[in-house]
């Protein structure tokens, strides 16, 4: 048999849980989405404001290489037709050769194609380009003496025609240069440019969440803070290090949670001062039962029946007085808590046989086989605590203890108690850990119990890390389930 | 081991309540014992200087010198057992009253009966006699019908409780003893014992026996389980 999954047959309770009552939301809740944590947004933001900052910069820069890049082209391509037309200058000059002929010598770059203008006579060098390609605008303002420079559009690609006057009347020089490998440039630039920033953006998420992380610790330090005192850790402070923008947020946390434990612990402090003073009365009066219930026989019947209901009266009062000490203690803190290794088998076992010899019937305790011998980290004391006021509770409100078992999670231990009675109506599972909770149901028994047997169940459990929470059991009646942690709490 | 019934245990009641102290004196007189009272710590320390109690029952909280101081003081001349009567149940009470030199304690409000047992307990171990003779510990030897435990000849002074934790430990070298266990055969605890009595008094005992109380080496802690001397 495997240890690992456990509690098969034992369903816990479906009950709220009193040591933590937010236990079911908390699991549907625990997982938010990183975007709404403070967090994430800051990592977004950055993000964003980053990639904009960036893609700004990016397209600046493509405009200022395109038009660096075109500039530059427009001076090789102005020199280039500048050299050309003074050679076709020369050669017509001098060598008496053809146009054509002269055309075809020119030291070309690929793809570029040379036109040669007299008297409104067009000489071509390609087929592709001809007269009608080179603008009359262009033409005019070269045959008018001027070089000119113009990008056009032959046959739906752009490319430069520069335009240089000769020496003749109506004689000009044009070269038209294919700009296409400028337009590759530009696509691979604007390509680079684009992938760069949109691969920036998952590196930017990263960087962002592992750069907030540290810059938010502080706040991580007050929530955890909080969170200590919302658990009871009354008097866990902010140490706010030497970081000044921490200071004015800790010291105010400090001085709110220096006030909350004040006034706590003043309440509490009076609760167990009123209760300490009653027990030098208390032992007074009890010593004085015992004295006068020697003499009881010579009593009269009614003066016997006064005297029991005397005892059990205050017999009721001292168990009060200790309860409401005991409540007030855990109130103030958790300092006396005594954590060591326990085995729970073992315990449970103990606080049966204690019953046992207080002369109350007792079931006898299930043990999960792979519960035996499962050691806790907890307070001792305080966990016979809790079982005894679950036992007692069982006889007095549940009809009897009808089983006790020890079971094992993965995680934690639990101690599952049965009782015969009628079961807690859902509607008040939560409210019956609450001090001086008395079971509304139409059996309203006035019992001799103090009536924070339950709330000190709840508090001792908390204290120890565990949670209790009560259901119905299979066998009929109420189930109370002590979930304690397995490994000790921080 | 029977009663000694013709010797009447006298307790010294140290309690600045007088109806309190009325009612004890009521009950435990009722109950065969003989009780002397006094209403301050300095009144109790001067009867205990008259004679021998066999238990003196101490209230912790008392006007003048209080009961930690008294306990101390009684401790300095005599080990005679001490039962801490206390208000506040605090651990930190119990353990300082048992640190000062208490061999138990009852907390407020206790029943007079369970307070007479706890003295009947505390008495009869201290006047019952040992079966051995001598036991020998590491470089101690126990004299178990004494009531002494010497190092090298020279005494070691143990409290009666201290003494008896001793012997039971002693007298079954190697096995441990739970701390429920030594509750019933020292304290006289059937169930309901409270454990740090054994702790403190362990503690309390291995500052007089352990040559480095920070490491014991006589009386060793079997964690989750309890004591032992090694065999």
């Amino acid at each position: 048999m495997t240890t690992t999954r456990s509690r098969p047959e034992i369903a816990p309770p479906s009950g709220t849980g009193a040591g933590t009552p937010d236990a079911a939301d908390g699991e549907r809740t625990r997982w938010t989405s990183p975007f709404r944590t403070l967090r994430g947004r800051a990592t977004v933001a950055f993000t964003v404001v980053t990639t904009v900052l960036c893609s700004v910069l990016a397209v600046a820069v493509w405009f200022a290489v395109s038009q660096f890049l075109l500039v530059q082209r427009e001076r090789v391509t102005t020199i280039q037709a500048a050299d050309n037309a003074a050679q076709v200058q020369r050669a017509l000059g001098t060598e008496g050769l053809t146009v054509p002929q002269v055309l075809a010598q020119l030291p070309r770059e690929t793809g570029s194609v040379s036109l040669y203008v007299d008297d409104g006579e067009w000489v071509t060098t390609s087929l592709r380009i001809g007269r009608d390609d080179v603008p009359d605008e262009l033409a005019d303002r070269v045959l008018g003496g001027t070089p000119a420079r113009q990008r056009i559009q032959v046959q739906g690609e752009t490319v430069m025609a520069v335009g240089i006057p000769l020496d003749g009347l109506d004689e000009a020089y044009v070269e038209v240069f294919p700009l296409d490998e400028l337009d590759n440039t530009y696509r691979v630039l604007g390509t680079v440019l684009t992938i760069s920033i949109v691969g920036l953006v998952p590196l930017l998420l990263t960087v962002g969440w592992w750069v907030t992380g540290p810059a938010l610790r502080p706040l991580n330090r007050i929530a955890a803070a909080a969170e200590s005192i919302a658990e009871g850790h009354l008097s866990t402070r902010i140490d706010p290090g030497r970081d000044p923008s921490l200071i004015p947020i800790a010291s105010s946390f400090n001085r709110t949670a220096a006030a909350l434990e004040a006034r706590v612990r003043a309440d509490a402090r009076f609760a167990a001062d009123v209760s300490h003073e009653l027990r030098s009365p208390l032992t007074a009066m009890l010593g004085a039962l015992d004295l006068v219930e020697v003499t009881a026989h010579d009593l009269p019947p009614e003066g016997r029946e006064g005297l029991a209901v005397l005892r059990s009266e205050v017999l009721r009062f001292e168990r009060l007085v200790a309860d409401l000490l005991e409540i007030s203690r855990a109130d103030a803190g958790n300092a006396d808590l005594v954590v060591e290794e326990v085995r729970l088998a073992a315990l449970v076992q103990e606080s049966l046989t204690r019953r046992r010899l207080a002369g109350r019937e007792t079931a006898a305790p299930h043990v999960e086989t792979d519960a035996s011998e499962v050691v806790i980290h907890a307070d001792k004391r305080r966990l016979e605590r809790v079982l005894g006021n679950l036992m007692d509770n069982a006889d007095k409100h549940g009809g009897g203890l009808t089983g006790v078992t020890v079971a094992r999670g993965d995680e934690t231990a639990c101690v599952l108690v049965d009782d015969a009675g009628p079961g807690v109506p859902e509607e008040e599972r939560q409210r019956i850990f609450d001090r001086f909770a008395r079971g509304s149901g139409s059996i309203r028994t006035r019992t001799e119990g103090s009536g924070l047997g339950l709330a000190l169940v709840a508090r001792h459990v908390q204290a120890m890390g565990g949670s209790v929470t009560v259901g119905p059991s299979p066998s009929g009646g109420s189930r109370f389930c002590v979930e304690l942690p397995l490994r000790p709490g921080p | 081991m029977g009663r000694l019934p013709d010797v009447a245990r006298s307790v010294l009641i140290i309690e600045d309540d007088p109806r309190i102290r009325r009612i004890l004196q009521m009950t435990l007189q009722r109950e065969g014992l003989d009780v002397v009272e006094a209403e301050s710590g300095e009144a109790g320390l001067e009867r205990l200087g008259e004679r021998d109690f066999d238990v003196v029952l101490l209230d912790l909280m008392l006007p003048g010198k209080d009961g930690f101081e008294v306990c101390r003081e009684v401790r300095r001349s005599s080990n005679v057992p001490i039962i801490m009567v206390t208000a506040r149940a605090d651990s930190h009470d119990v353990v300082a009253g048992l640190e000062a030199g208490a061999d138990d304690y009852v907390s407020k409000p206790f029943v007079a009966k369970v307070l007479s047992a706890r003295i009947r307990a505390l008495a009869r171990r201290t006047r019952a006699p040992e079966p051995r003779v001598r036991i020998a510990v590491a470089d101690l030897e126990i004299a178990p019908r004494e009531g002494t435990v010497t190092r090298d000849g020279e005494p070691v002074s143990l409290t009666r409780t201290e003494f008896r934790l001793l012997c039971e430990l002693a007298e079954e070298p190697g096995r441990v003893l739970s701390r429920e266990e030594l509750l019933e055969r020292v304290w006289g605890y059937d169930y309901f014992g409270d454990s740090r009595l054994v702790d403190v008094h362990v503690r309390r005992l291995r500052k007089k026996v352990e040559q480095d109380p920070s490491q014991p080496t006589v009386v060793t802690t079997v964690r989750g389980m309890g004591y032992r001397i090694p065999a």
